[in-house]
């Protein structure tokens, strides 16, 4: 067994009492590990989410560890670069991963930048190569992979889209503390205002309706929403329509949006570039509604209708709503 | 005051997704690049919104030199370009593409801007639409010693700081960063502008200063990819897609008990 572990770092709490994506990339990890035959630890940055005992028994975790320091609570990007800066320098471990949300697309390189080691992001696989990682990542939106070599020691950020097998049910594990010296650090950049979010958020939905350009015109979005109201869901839409100010950002849906996982993805007048469908194939079911039948996004559902969203969708507001 | 804007040239991202939904999109004998030949390079769309970001600064009153700085092998075009738009300064850093990684670029970009009398703000896209990484910025801020602040969909100026608007999955944020600071713009910023006709034959006749490695005191070593690219790969869909057929209350009403059979609806 290798000396060094395989470390997945995490900070916040999102749905379930653990980060967001914290699952996905426990799994990725725990294979990672397994494959390299090294130990698995997690990091957590700032305070213990209630559910993370529980998750890194059933995932394999041999050692939790927490640096827990007012300057994590909550985490500031400096704060965090210089938390995982001291914790790698101390302890070299195989690979440090990271589920890439939008703090971990800056701290992953930062931390990378102040090791001097290689970093790669939008992972989807990993694998061992000797003393050396390859790392599929995801490249011009989807359209391609790129398989990278990068020595041990590297900083990697994966996106967890894929579905995560029930996990094992392995005994808590207890959080150690690890002691990192955040004294000198300043917070340089200074939060004015604060994003504020209201209402049903599209990482935590079950059901998700998104429309795309083939709704034709921004009043037929509506039907967007009134679908997803039927079904008890959220409205999403595809970049084109954010870019176009029909819906502001929070709803989109993809790689440079929200990486999904509902029951549910009710795809409409979406084509099904490959930059919107990383944000939502790790959903359990797609379906998709398109007028053209050659659309890439019949590749990936499992029911496929080909029609005017115009005609169908009122149907199925009708279908969802008669019980 | 001295703003820097990166920029990278790429693939028409919107041809190659193109060439991809057609099934049509190949990897050449290297197994590493793209064979469509047809496909027109340009300037990364990000990177264009950087030019942008800087030339709005200046349309609020902001006086500063605008420095652009691209490295690859014939940058020529995308500094004329962004001539046209109303850079001063144009820098090509030489370097060959297939020896290099981020950390490189980085390294090179960091090294010409400390030695040509540093930057109060440095603008790059969010990533390339080419290998998507983004990490360039955050590693110059980093050579640096400089904050990054990442997907502005807005930037002002305020009394030596940056106060930027943020594009976050709840929503914008509004943050500040004292200048110097790294900040990368998004797609959410709008579209850039064209250069006048008359800019543009002017800016043919630009000449960006090339700079080599050798000139920025850095080795081979310095600069050795942490980073390989082994290959490149169409990835293959499985479609096992049901196709619902019939008029639409039909395929409605079909679609619908399918979920619920299966237990995806209630």
């Amino acid at each position: 067994m290798s000396d060094n572990p395989i470390v997945v770092c995490s900070w916040g709490e999102s749905r379930d009492g653990l980060p967001a994506g914290a699952e996905e990339v426990l799994h990725i990890g725990r294979a990672l590990a397994a494959d390299c035959q090294a130990a698995l630890h997690w990091l957590v940055l700032g305070p213990l989410p209630e559910r993370a005992g529980e998750a890194a028994g059933q995932f394999g975790v041999a050692a939790l560890h927490q640096i827990d320091d007012a300057k994590l609570a909550p985490a500031g990007a400096d704060a965090c670069v210089a938390a995982l800066a001291g914790y790698c320098g101390e302890r070299s471990p195989r690979a440090l991963v990271l589920h890439q949300t939008l703090e971990a697309r800056t701290v992953a390189p930062r931390v990378a930048g102040r090791l001097g080691a290689a970093v790669v992001m939008n992972g989807v696989a990993a694998a061992p190569v000797g003393e050396n990682l390859e790392i599929t990542a995801s490249a011009y939106g989807g359209d391609t992979r790129v398989v990278y070599e990068v020595g041990p020691g590297p900083v990697l950020a994966f996106i967890a889209n894929a579905v995560v097998p029930e996990p094992g049910d392995g005994a808590p594990v207890a959080a150690e503390p690890v002691a990192v010296d955040l004294s000198g650090v300043e917070e340089r950049v200074e939060v004015v205002e604060q994003a504020s979010f209201e209402g049903p958020r599209l990482d935590d939905a079950e059901i998700i309706v998104s429309g795309g350009r083939g709704l034709g015109t921004q009043d037929n979005y509506k039907l967007v929403e009134e679908l997803a109201a039927a079904l008890g869901g959220v409205a999403g839409a595809s970049r084109p329509l954010v870019d176009d100010g029909w819906v502001d950002s929070s709803h989109q849906v993809g790689l440079t949006g929200r990486i999904t996982r509902p029951n549910l993805y009710v795809a409409i007048g979406i084509s099904g570039a490959s930059q919107h469908m990383a944000g939502c194939s790790a959903a359990k079911t797609i379906v998709a509604i398109n007028r053209d039948p050659d659309a890439a996004i019949f590749q990936h559902a499992r029911f496929g209708i080909v029609g005017d969203a115009l005609e169908v969708v009122p149907e199925l507001i009708r279908a969802a709503s008669a019980s | 005051m001295r703003v820097v804007v990166c920029v990278k040239e790429v693939l028409d991202p919107d041809a190659v997704n193109n060439y991809a939904v057609a099934g049509r999109l190949e990897i050449g004998p290297d197994g590493k690049t793209l064979t469509q030949t047809a496909i027109p390079r340009l300037m990364n769309g990000y990177d264009e919104q950087a030019i942008e970001a800087a030339l709005l600064l200046r349309d609020a009153g902001a006086d500063f030199t605008l420095c652009v700085i691209s490295a690859g092998s014939d940058p020529d075009k995308l500094l004329k370009h962004a001539a046209a738009l109303g850079a001063e300064e144009l820098v090509a850093i030489q370097v060959d593409p297939a020896t290099i990684d981020h950390h490189g670029y980085a390294r090179l970009i960091a090294a010409q801007i400390e030695a040509s009398g540093g930057a109060d703000a440095i603008l790059c896209g969010r990533q390339a639409s080419d290998d998507d990484q983004g990490v360039v910025p955050a590693l110059i801020a980093e050579q640096l010693g400089m904050p990054v602040v990442t997907v502005a969909r807005e930037i002002a100026l305020q009394e030596g700081a940056l106060r930027v608007t943020r594009v976050t999955p709840d929503g914008d944020e509004v943050v500040k960063a004292p200048c110097p600071a790294v900040v990368t713009i998004s797609n959410e910023l709008g579209e850039p502008r064209y250069p006048a006709a008359a800019a543009k034959i002017k800016a043919r006749r630009a000449k960006p200063t090339v700079v080599t490695p050798s000139d920025l005191s850095l080795s081979e070593d310095d600069i050795a990819p942490k980073v390989l690219l082994k290959k490149q790969f169409v990835p293959e869909l499985q479609g096992n897609c049901e196709m619902l057929e019939g008029e639409p209350a039909a395929v409605a009403g079909q679609l619908i008990e399918k979920l619920r059979a299966e237990g995806t609806l209630p």
